[in-house]
């Protein structure tokens, strides 16, 4: 234990364990891989949602009441609370609300070739809604928050209903540039 | 509130399949460090036994629960690796279900001289399905192959 | 509902690693809360333990686990959990304990192992991903939190040197902490802007590192505080709140569930000119840009104003309005939960003139501490008054 100091916290107790300490056995540990495999059911919107995106198509879905175009799509508006009432089929096309170049891998290892993510406000959607993707087709210097972009598809026969139908956003004609 | 379209597809809603993947480190803790420690050059176990109300805990600890002090070093001691079974059962399925080939017994086995008991496999000839009582002692892995586990404890058998 | 004081609190050393197993660290940083309110175990009427996601520890229900540690064995036990705001949550909860006269002294105990997961702690937050919208484009966490300090440095038009100044203030205010991880008493603000670009714009030294530890505060009503203190320091507010789970439809350049969670605190403080009123703040601090975004949220300044006040100085220990004295996340390390140690234990120690080398010089009568969680979208705040 530490020695005692002056004010709160008196000590500060506890035992570092550096990555030398465990790859010359200095520590005794266990090690486990958990194997558990899940089955998400996507749900009533979300499933028209992806098998839209099979389609080559962006579904919404509109709230009367709070009139609101959302995307993604739910069943329920989390604001009024009530039923959402029509599906609405929106463009592939939209502008980025905010990015990200990442030189991190989703294990937070470090990669050369940055990823280009970010949120695209979808249009036709009410404003700020929409969802996360990629961008391609840009450089790092080009990217910015407002940019125009449009989504760039898999081809119909590779598509198997999941959010990576869409290979990322590129910029929209005429609109790449600051 | 109901939603206002009815699904009637039944090839809807779809799934979308995954895992949870992620490997875990878990330090043995300061009293598991010395405790496997111990078992690794040792066939005996270590236990500690609390300096206020006399409890002597295995797996060993390095506080008492209950009056929740620190149990210093002076009063671990090293203890038989033996004890009685004190409750059993017999597993047929493995954890995926499927038959094993041969049934395992595991038995919570209450350690002599201490107020612990440690979970074990046990090896047996017995064909009883109730085997309270039995006294049985660890069979661990050769020294040079033990690795600070539970897993160097190989088994108990009845002796 | 019953006054509550805070009478002890305790925690461990931050490290990436500690050898003690959880329930070792829950032990050590409860005995230290017991012996500064000179109690026993035998005294406290009901425990409360936050610990966030299980896939950190990689036990699963480790409350379970973690409870004859944190002295709950025999005890009416719970565990609380809201991710990131279970640092203030935890002693939300402990508070009402004793607000509802349930308990006279209750102990709140927050522990969190992130070094257990492998390869790195990122692994488990994959999956507080939306598993059918987001994991499929292989999400890390570190995204989330550039998107929304890009945006926030976007609309405000924020300069990165003056979010750097944060990482500085508070790495430099860690040296005075004993549990500190990360202390560095000569960081500068070119050694953060130089330092390994994660996800632009968030760089190494932007982030808090994931820590092991615990920590532990102790309760008590009105009735038995004079038993052991004659100058208390009180909870006077709490709030909390959360935002829509759609992240990507929220303005991320405000936290409005921040401002709603201290609009409900600041009620129940009677205070109504926060920025006058409060002396000084913990805002939770995993990056540095939060740390300005929190105190924004808090209503502490203008939204877009922390950046000009940080740079005015206003914000340093000594300065009109400090902010994580303590040293923060930033500096004393991010055990997820195990940060009420600097969000809350922080409070009482700075209110109770307790602090050492931390110390505020100017006498600190009110202090506010929040933490924050999910997806960008639980705020959890607690006001806190001496004597």
């Amino acid at each position: 234990m530490a020695k005692k100091i002056e004010g709160s916290p008196g000590y500060a107790p506890g035992t570092r364990v550096s990555t030398k300490d465990i790859v010359q056995k200095k520590i005794s540990y266990s090690w486990w891989e958990p194997e558990v495999q899940y089955s998400w059911s996507m749900g009533q919107a979300m499933s028209k949602f992806i098998m839209g995106l099979k389609d080559g198509k962006i579904l919404g879905r509109t709230c009367i009441k709070c009139d609101r175009v959302l995307v993604p799509p739910r069943m329920f508006c989390e604001y009024c609370y009530g039923p959402t009432d029509n599906w609405i089929e929106l463009k592939d096309t939209g502008s980025i609300e905010t990015y990200s170049i990442s030189y991190l891998d989703s294990d937070a290892r470090r990669i050369k070739d940055p990823i280009l993510i970010g949120v695209i406000s979808i249009d036709g959607a009410s404003p700020q809604h929409g969802f996360m993707h990629y961008f391609g087709e840009m450089t790092k210097e080009e990217i910015h928050i407002g940019m125009k972009v449009k989504a760039v598809w898999k081809a119909p026969k590779d598509r198997e209903g999941a959010i990576t139908d869409i290979k990322y956003f590129k910029p929209l004609k005429g609109g790449g540039k600051k | 509130m109901t939603f206002l379209e009815k699904q009637t597809d039944p090839t809807t809603p779809m799934h979308w399949n995954g895992d949870m993947q992620a490997d875990y480190f878990y330090s043995n803790g300061v009293a598991g460090d010395k405790f496997f420690k111990h078992l690794m050059k040792k066939d005996t176990f270590l236990a500690s036994e609390c300096p206020k109300c006399g409890v002597i805990f295995i797996p060993p600890r390095l506080y008492c629960e209950d009056c929740f002090c620190d149990i210093p070093d002076e009063n671990w001691m090293e203890v038989k690796s033996q004890g009685i079974i004190r409750a059993n059962t017999t597993a047929m399925i493995d954890a995926h279900g499927d038959p094993l080939e041969e049934p395992v017994i595991m038995a919570l086995i209450d350690i002599d001289e201490t107020d612990g008991a440690m979970l074990g496999r046990v090896k047996t000839e017995i064909l009883d399905m109730d085997l309270c009582g039995l006294t049985v002692k660890a069979v661990l892995r050769p020294k040079n192959e033990r690795e600070g586990t539970m897993k160097d404890i190989l088994y108990y058998e009845p002796y | 509902m019953n006054d509550v004081a805070v009478i002890g609190a305790g925690m461990t050393v931050f490290q990436r690693r500690l050898k003690e197993t959880g329930k070792e660290l829950s032990y050590l940083a409860t005995k230290m809360a017991l012996e500064e309110a000179g109690i026993t175990k035998k005294d406290i009427d009901m425990v409360v333990m936050g610990s966030a996601p299980d896939a950190f520890d990689g036990i699963h229900q480790k409350g379970e686990n973690l409870l004859d540690g944190a002295a709950g064995a025999g005890k009416p036990y719970v565990r609380v959990f809201n991710g990131g705001g279970t640092g203030v949550f935890a002693p939300i909860a402990g508070w009402w304990h004793v607000a509802s006269g349930v308990a006279d002294i209750a102990l709140v105990v927050c522990e969190e192992k992130m070094g257990n997961c492998y390869p790195h702690p990122q692994t488990a937050f994959r999956h507080i991903w939306d598993p059918i919208l987001d994991r499929p484009l292989a999400p890390n966490l570190v995204w989330l939190f550039a998107m929304e300090m890009n945006r926030y440095m976007t609309k405000y038009n924020i300069k990165k040197e003056d979010i750097a100044r944060v990482a500085v203030k508070n790495k430099r205010n860690a040296v005075g902490h004993p549990c500190a991880q990360l202390p560095d008493e000569k960081i500068t603000i070119e050694d953060v802007l130089n330092s390994e670009m994660m996800a632009w714009p968030v760089q190494r030294l932007d982030i808090s590192p994931p820590s092991d530890g615990a920590s532990a505060l102790i309760f008590c009503s009105k009735d038995k505080v004079r038993q052991f203190t004659d100058d208390p320091v009180w909870v006077d507010g709490v709030g909390w709140n959360i935002d829509s789970t759609m992240w990507t439809n929220r303005d991320l350049s405000f936290p409005r569930y921040v401002a709603n969670a201290a609009r409900m605190a600041y009620k129940m403080a009677g205070i109504h000119n926060p920025r006058k009123e409060i002396d000084f703040a913990e805002p939770y601090d995993p990056f540095d840009y939060k740390e300005l975004h929190h105190m924004e949220g808090l209503l502490l300044c203008n939204k877009g104003e922390a950046p000009i006040l940080t740079r005015e100085g206003v914000t340093e220990r000594d300065g009109n309005m400090p902010m994580c004295p303590s040293g923060g996340l930033m500096g004393v390390g991010n055990p997820i939960a195990a940060t009420m140690g600097q969000k809350i234990c922080e409070l009482y120690w700075q209110l109770a003139g307790k602090a050492g080398k931390r110390q505020i010089p100017t006498d600190p009568q009110v202090g506010v501490g929040q933490a924050w969680g999910d997806i960008m979208q639980m705020a959890t705040v607690a006001v806190l008054r001496r004597g």
